[in-house]
């Protein structure tokens, strides 16, 4: 199982000028500031859930650049509904990462509903027809540079190590400078 | 023009660009009517929370967003309005079929027809009730003006006969 880093900077070093990205609450919108992230950020602190939404209204207002939503999988077991949003929505220029370690990892790290829900599967059944599971760093690095000429809303679906006892930062940065820093 | 079309020539003079709606049957109404403008996206939210939050995204990409639903859903809307909208300050209209209200004869509306208003009122929300009686465009033009001013929410809400 691969760990929440080494995913974060296949990421990073894979997001080109003129890509966005929205993410959603917990680790990742906390390790964000400490990578070298040389694209806009709109990272949410709370709002569980919305940012996949958040970001179609982004891709759909700006058609010209690439945007990549980062969600985990607690946050999308709370609104699967999204899945057909975005499938009616279309959006080309739409790439959804689903972190997926079965955990509320910023609550504590309490377990998902013991279900084997198939991202990939429900995905595909919402009509979001691009949809795979990557199950390490060089696959996530490769399926973003594939993407890039696909003009369909994807869904990546990341197999996460959860890990209790990794050392993750805490919020750095607050709402009112995230939202001034994010321009387009 | 009926009050649908005057409702979506306030959100085009406002500027909005996406509006994103969760349908019942006078949101479906309005719904229908903004897909008729050339300066509007609609877009179909499976769910009002995922609409509120569309719109924030189409507002933090330079556009202006609204969120179109019934008071059901605006009552679903808490959480995100208080972590998405006021945390970050995001304008958002939100256009609101007022169901239960004393002009909707429709029994199990009633429930959230009681609760509408004191909710909004909890949630500190700014709202008033569109009047048809007045220029109803200039009105929700001045919703959006708000929003966008106070870089916040602001909650229109429409009956059925405002869309006439």
């Amino acid at each position: 199982m691969t760990p929440r880093r080494a995913y974060l900077d296949a990421l990073v070093a894979h997001l080109g000028p003129g890509d966005v990205l929205v993410s959603g609450l917990g680790a990742n919108a906390r390790w964000l500031p400490h990578l070298p992230v040389r694209v806009p950020v709109f990272a949410l602190c709370d709002a569980m859930g919305a940012a996949i939404p958040l970001a179609l209204g982004v891709a759909l207002t700006r058609p010209g650049r690439r945007v990549v939503a980062l969600e985990g999988d607690g946050a999308l077991l709370m609104s699967p509904n999204v899945l057909a949003t975005v499938a009616a929505a279309r959006p080309a220029n739409l790439t959804c990462v689903l972190w997926a370690n079965g955990r509320y990892e910023s609550s504590g790290g309490q377990p998902l509903p013991d279900a084997p829900v198939d991202w990939v599967a429900l995905a595909r059944a919402a009509g979001i027809a691009h949809a795979e599971r990557i199950g390490d760093a060089p696959g996530l690095g490769a399926a973003l540079a594939r993407l890039r000429t696909v003009r369909t809303p994807a869904l990546l679906v990341l197999d996460v190590l959860f890990d209790p006892a990794e050392e993750i930062p805490p919020y750095s940065e607050r709402p009112e400078e995230i939202r001034a820093r994010f321009r387009l | 023009m009926d009050g649908a079309s005057r409702i979506v020539a306030g959100l085009e003079a406002g500027g909005v660009t996406l509006a994103a709606a969760v349908p019942d049957t006078w949101i479906g109404a309005l719904t229908a009517a903004a897909r008729r403008s050339p300066r509007l996206r609609v877009v179909d939210a499976a769910r009002e929370e995922e609409a509120v939050a569309i719109a924030c995204g189409a507002a933090l990409a330079g556009g202006r967003g609204a969120a179109l639903m019934q008071n059901a859903g605006l009552l679903n809307c808490g959480g995100v309005l208080a972590s998405l909208v006021e945390l970050y300050r995001i304008p958002c209209v939100l256009v609101v079929s007022c169901r239960g209200d004393w002009r909707d004869p429709v029994y199990y509306h009633a429930p959230k027809g009681r609760v509408t208003e004191a909710t909004l009122a909890a949630w500190r929300l700014p709202w008033i009730h569109a009047d048809r009686t007045g220029d109803l465009t200039a009105q929700v033009r001045r919703c959006v003006d708000f929003a966008v001013e106070s870089r916040g929410a602001f909650v229109l809400l429409i009956s059925g006969e405002d869309l006439a």
